[in-house]
């Protein structure tokens, strides 16, 4: 080596992720967007600032929590909550971590509570969030310490919608109605069949995955496409036959958005429902589907089972009669937590219910014959993106622009047949909204 | 020198009996760790109940901080037929989670084996560790407990109930695409 030669920086400039030029990841027009959304730590940080402190996010359903005192714990984003029942009936949901020196306050996924006491250093809280007293608080009142400046940090606002619990980090966020806006619309064929409301069954699936969070909320959003390539082997194994090629059936199927909230279906009444392969669950739904009619029309009554699929911006998604339930919880850029429940009508026979619980069991779980070939799909289309050239590789979405239509009955933006991509578009769309708005003003209407 | 097996008034089965025992759960994991799922399901009596909870942390204070109740979310609760239909699944060949094949190691120990309520039947406990791979990098670790009901028949032995608990309350994989 020469001597005045100076020795290699190893260390390329880093690459700096442009999140004042956001526009350049996410061409809705053209149908493209970029991968590093998929993949940059400085685009998730900036994704947990500006949608998930910002957004109603789901918390739970008011059936896991009945009594006062019950709780739940959660994750709104990274930050975690305690969801509790009041004395009042009331819903309150806090950070769960403790305004001393920051310990984790809850411990238990789930259970019934009078109060939560930190196991640090004693501090004790009310379900209310208040805090009650201290080990050694003699000490405290020798500081001149004043309890009621110390509670659990309060989550803005919690609000629910027909049985699923909401909260925002926001305290300037519209109102949980206004969020939801046309899509409520939507969701009373999930939410609202008979007036008597939906509950969980017990317990909860959780699972990680490495993938980005977006990969699984888009998916159900509007990927029905997927299902007949993707799950062609679990088809087989439950209906003994291959999923049907749903764009020669495309007059009577839609994709629908509201705001990045996005669902895709058909009317064909029981097709998720038949992926169980189990004839007790559809005759349930046949037989409820006259009164859910009277109650929500004919289109609406439809739905109700049908080759379908929703995710409620950002991170919530569901599979409408086939009922499973999720959140999909970002943790970092390649990695998830999958939150999995079954939801049923009230309503319900026991019997019914139960057939649901083992029906979401054997297909949309950890374990289930479809969901076992997701998890691939979604990590390698994460993970591929390490790669510093494919990095700059774009993807495609496209498919189906142009196929907007008015719709007498349906609400928010439809477009003709299934086989689209106009809610992945849509929820990108919207994606691009929240990570540019400074403020709720700045948002505009989709 | 009398040896005893007798612990907390139950008797373990004795060392011939333990031996079968051992041995078909030892040849059970092999077929599972070689995807041979016909095998295996010839393996089970007609009334399987196949059950793998979901594992919840409570307080103490809570249900005495059981882990896992019957009749809610779980990974597996299964009769014959959906067992079967995992099977099916296996067999597809656009079962392409499976295609290249997984990579399985079933690790079983702890075998602890007594006469089971009903003639003909022994309780079994065990330990397992399950180590599955994929791709390069794509490698999860499953260790838990089982609680076997296995049934003497004219066939020979057939598994006609199991448990299975693991410890993870949050599975730190994306699937469980093998039996347990
Ligand atoms: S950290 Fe909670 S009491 Fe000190
Ligand atoms: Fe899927």
């Amino acid at each position: 080596m020469c001597k005045n030669e100076k020795p290699i920086n190893f260390k390329p400039p880093r690459q700096k992720a442009a999140l004042d030029d956001l526009d350049q990841y996410v061409n809705m027009a053209e149908g493209r967007m970029s991968r590093k959304v998929f993949w940059e730590r400085d685009i998730y940080e900036q994704e947990l600032e500006k949608i998930f402190a910002r957004v109603w996010l789901f918390l739970g359903h008011v059936s896991q929590i009945p009594k006062a005192g019950d709780y739940v714990t959660t994750s709104m984003g990274e930050d975690d909550v305690l969801v509790v029942r009041q004395k009042d009936g009331a819903i309150k949901a806090f950070l769960n971590t403790c305004p001393h020196r920051g310990n984790r306050v809850c411990f238990s996924e789930v259970g019934n509570a009078r109060g939560f006491i930190c196991n640090y250093h004693g501090w004790s809280f009310g379900i209310d969030g208040a805090l009650r007293g201290m080990h050694e608080s003699g000490a405290y009142e020798a500081s001149g310490f004043d309890k009621s400046q110390h509670g659990l940090h309060e989550v803005a606002q919690v609000d629910s919608y027909k049985g699923l619990i909401f909260g925002t980090l926001d305290p300037a966020a519209p109102p949980l109605k206004e969020y939801l806006g046309d899509f409520a619309w939507y969701l009373d064929t999930l939410l609202d069949m008979d007036g008597e409301g939906t509950e969980f069954i017990g317990g909860c699936v959780r699972s990680v995955m490495k993938c980005n969070w977006k990969f699984g909320a888009e998916n159900f959003a509007g990927d029905v496409m997927h299902a007949g390539w993707t799950h062609d082997s679990g088809a087989k194994a439950m209906l003994g036959g291959a999923v049907p090629e749903l764009d020669k059936c495309a007059g009577d199927s839609y994709h629908v958005n509201v705001n990045g909230h996005g669902w895709e279906f058909n009317l064909d009444k029981v097709g998720n429902s038949a992926t169980f392969g189990d004839k007790e669950v559809r005759r349930y739904i046949h037989e409820i589907q006259p009164k859910v009619a009277e109650r929500l029309g004919h289109t609406r009554s439809m739905m109700i089972g049908s080759i379908s699929s929703a995710t409620v911006f950002p991170n919530m998604s569901f599979l409408p009669g086939q009922n499973t339930f999720r959140v999909w919880q970002p943790r970092g850029p390649d990695e998830i937590e999958l939150h999995t429940w079954t939801l049923v009508n009230k309503s319900a026979p026991e019997e019914i219910k139960e057939r649901y619980r083992r029906g979401t069991m054997i297909t949309f779980s950890p374990s289930g014959v479809f969901e076992m070939d997701d998890g691939e799909n979604f990590e390698y289309s994460t993970r591929s993106n390490r790669g510093r050239v494919t990095r700059e590789q774009d993807l495609f979405l496209g498919l189906g622009i142009g196929t907007r239509i008015e719709h007498p009955e349906l609400p928010g933006n439809v477009f003709q047949g299934q086989i689209n991509e106009a809610n992945q578009r849509a929820y990108y769309q919207r994606w691009l909204d929240f990570m540019k708005a400074e403020s709720w003003d700045e948002l505009p209407q989709r | 020198m009398t040896i005893t097996t007798e612990i907390a008034g139950r008797s373990a089965v004795d060392a011939a009996t333990a031996y079968q025992l051992e041995t078909f759960l030892k040849r059970e994991a092999r077929l599972l760790d070689t995807e041979r799922y016909d095998d295996w399901l010839a393996m089970l009596a007609d009334d399987i109940h196949y059950w793998m909870p979901s594992i919840e942390s409570r307080r103490r204070a809570n249900n005495g901080g059981a882990t896992h109740l019957p009749g809610r979310m779980a990974y597996f609760d299964d009769f014959m037929e959906h067992l079967q239909k995992r099977v099916a699944r296996f067999k597809q060949p656009t079962a392409w989670a499976e295609d290249p094949p997984t990579r399985h190691t079933h690790v079983i120990s702890n075998v602890e084996a007594y006469a089971g309520e009903a003639e003909g039947e022994y309780l079994v406990y065990s330990t397992f560790v399950n180590y599955r791979s994929r791709v390069e990098t794509d490698n999860d670790l499953l260790i838990g407990r089982r609680t076997d009901v296995i049934r003497a028949t004219q066939d020979g032995l057939r598994l006609a109930r199991r448990k299975i608990v693991i410890t993870q309350t949050l599975l730190q994989a994306k699937n469980i695409n093998t039996f347990l």
